[in-house]
């Protein structure tokens, strides 16, 4: 045999052991650091908790906070609780961020950061409860070309700033997906933000109507039916006055009106499906249905009504 | 002492509604959902599991004949979730559930109303 071809070999091995070994080491690692994050957000859970239950005015005090990554994970534990809580008192938390700079470490990794990265650590900061200054240093993110960056600066400034709410919803450039409400509508149950649909259901800003139409349908507010009616009559042709119908429907108000029948006869056949799928799910009566739909669609609602799909549709 | 069964597979809210009731005088434990709550169910009579998804209660199983024995009242069985659909929320209840509450949720409203409902059963 060629002593290269030995040599070869044994450096062959050698190195894939090393490079087990170092695989291994670093699995380990990983491992380890996972399993003592764990530990150390359950001591600064308890401890966060302990201040909010005794409410003495003393800053509690954060273990390890030198060590990597404990100051993130202070902030995810505080954002934890906030997001997940409401009627806790603010002030607790507030000193908290303040004592430990969680704010201005968080706008430093910000800047720092880029892409999904700077919107999580925007997200945290809309979670935590920082002071007004946060709104106005956010706003430069509102330009970003990531649109989940775009989306947390506002979410940062509403939460900062509640006073300029309209405002800042106003100026936001492109529609709200269902998701980014869904994101606003959980800081308004949290109790940032009011429960005030009448302005923004009047608004003539798409975004705002859509903020409104969804309180208006997440909290049951049925005396918004004829705002709600006028939308689906003044805009037959436009999305929003399509979610309008939408959210009549999900208050299980009359369909048999003018505005609907208008609305209804302007959809497409694939639109009409499905608003007849939705009726359903909402338990509609098929007695009244002529008046709306044709001969066909009433037999596919009545199909569906029978079917098991109804669960589904 | 009453016991308190919290089952989650979210370690940080099983540990924030742990928490929270700490003091009520009752024997808290934790678990995950599925088997390991019901496991922990069959062996020890809880008056009280929190359940902190929904999932357990629409998988097909009968869950809440493994939580609470056949004839008996308890233990009582609340649901916290982040889901707030009312079929959901119906349903829940119509298959046995006591208590239906949402996230973002009232930690002074829970602690009342499960001192309330330890209370009523020591009376």
């Amino acid at each position: 045999m060629n002593p290269f071809d030995t040599i070869g070999a044994a450096i062959a091995a050698v190195a894939a052991g090393v490079s087990l070994a170092l695989l291994l080491g670093e699995t380990l690692r990983r491992r380890r650091e996972a399993g003592r994050d764990d530990i150390l957000r359950r001591r600064y859970l308890r401890i966060a908790m302990c201040a909010l239950h005794a409410d003495d005015g003393a800053v509690p005090r954060f273990p390890m906070l030198h060590r990597a990554g404990a100051r993130l994970l202070l902030a995810e534990t505080l954002a934890g609780i906030v997001t997940m809580t409401y009627g806790l008192d603010g002030t607790v938390l507030r000193r908290i961020v303040e004592a430990y700079g969680l704010d201005e470490w968080l706008l430093c990794r910000v800047r720092r950061s880029q892409g999904y990265r700077r919107a999580r650590y925007l997200s945290l900061l809309a979670a935590l409860p920082a002071d007004e200054s946060i709104a106005g240093r956010v706003v430069r993110y509102g330009n970003s070309r990531c649109r989940s960056v775009r989306f947390q600066a506002l979410l940062a400034g509403l939460a900062a700033d509640p006073t300029s709410a309209l405002r800042r919803m106003e100026e936001y450039a492109e529609p709200f997906s269902e998701a980014e409400v869904a994101q606003i509508l959980a800081l308004l149950r949290r109790g940032v933000l009011p429960v005030a649909y009448e302005p923004l259901v009047m608004s003539p800003c798409g975004n705002l109507r859509r903020v409104g139409l969804s309180i208006v349908r997440q909290f049951g507010i049925e005396e918004a039916e004829p705002r709600l009616l006028r939308i689906v009559a003044d805009e037959p042709a436009s999305a929003l006055s399509a979610e309008a119908l939408y959210t009549l429907c999900s208050l299980r108000r009359p369909l048999i009106r003018r505005e609907v029948r208008d609305r209804v006869e302007r959809m497409g056949a694939a639109e009409r499906r499905a608003l007849i799928r939705y009726m359903a799910r909402e338990n509609y009566s098929p007695r009244f249905l002529h008046r709306i739909f044709d001969e066909g669609e009433c037999l596919y609602y009545e199909t569906i009504v029978r079917s098991y799909k109804r669960t589904l549709a | 002492m009453q016991r308190i069964l919290i089952a989650s597979d979210d370690e940080f809210a099983r540990e924030l509604i742990r928490l929270t009731l700490v003091g009520l005088g009752a024997e808290v434990r934790c678990s995950c959902c599925g088997e390991a709550m019901e496991r922990l169910c069959a062996r020890v009579l809880f008056d009280l599991v929190i359940v902190l998804r929904t999932a357990p209660f629409f998988c097909g199983r009968e869950t809440i004949g493994r939580l609470r024995p056949e004839g008996l009242r308890r233990p009582t069985i609340y649901v916290i979730s982040w889901q707030q659909a009312e079929r959901t929320v119906l349903s829940l209840l119509e298959c046995g559930v006591d208590q239906y509450l949402t996230f973002p949720l009232s930690l002074q409203r829970l602690r009342a109303k499960v001192a309330d409902n330890l209370t009523g059963k020591r009376l």
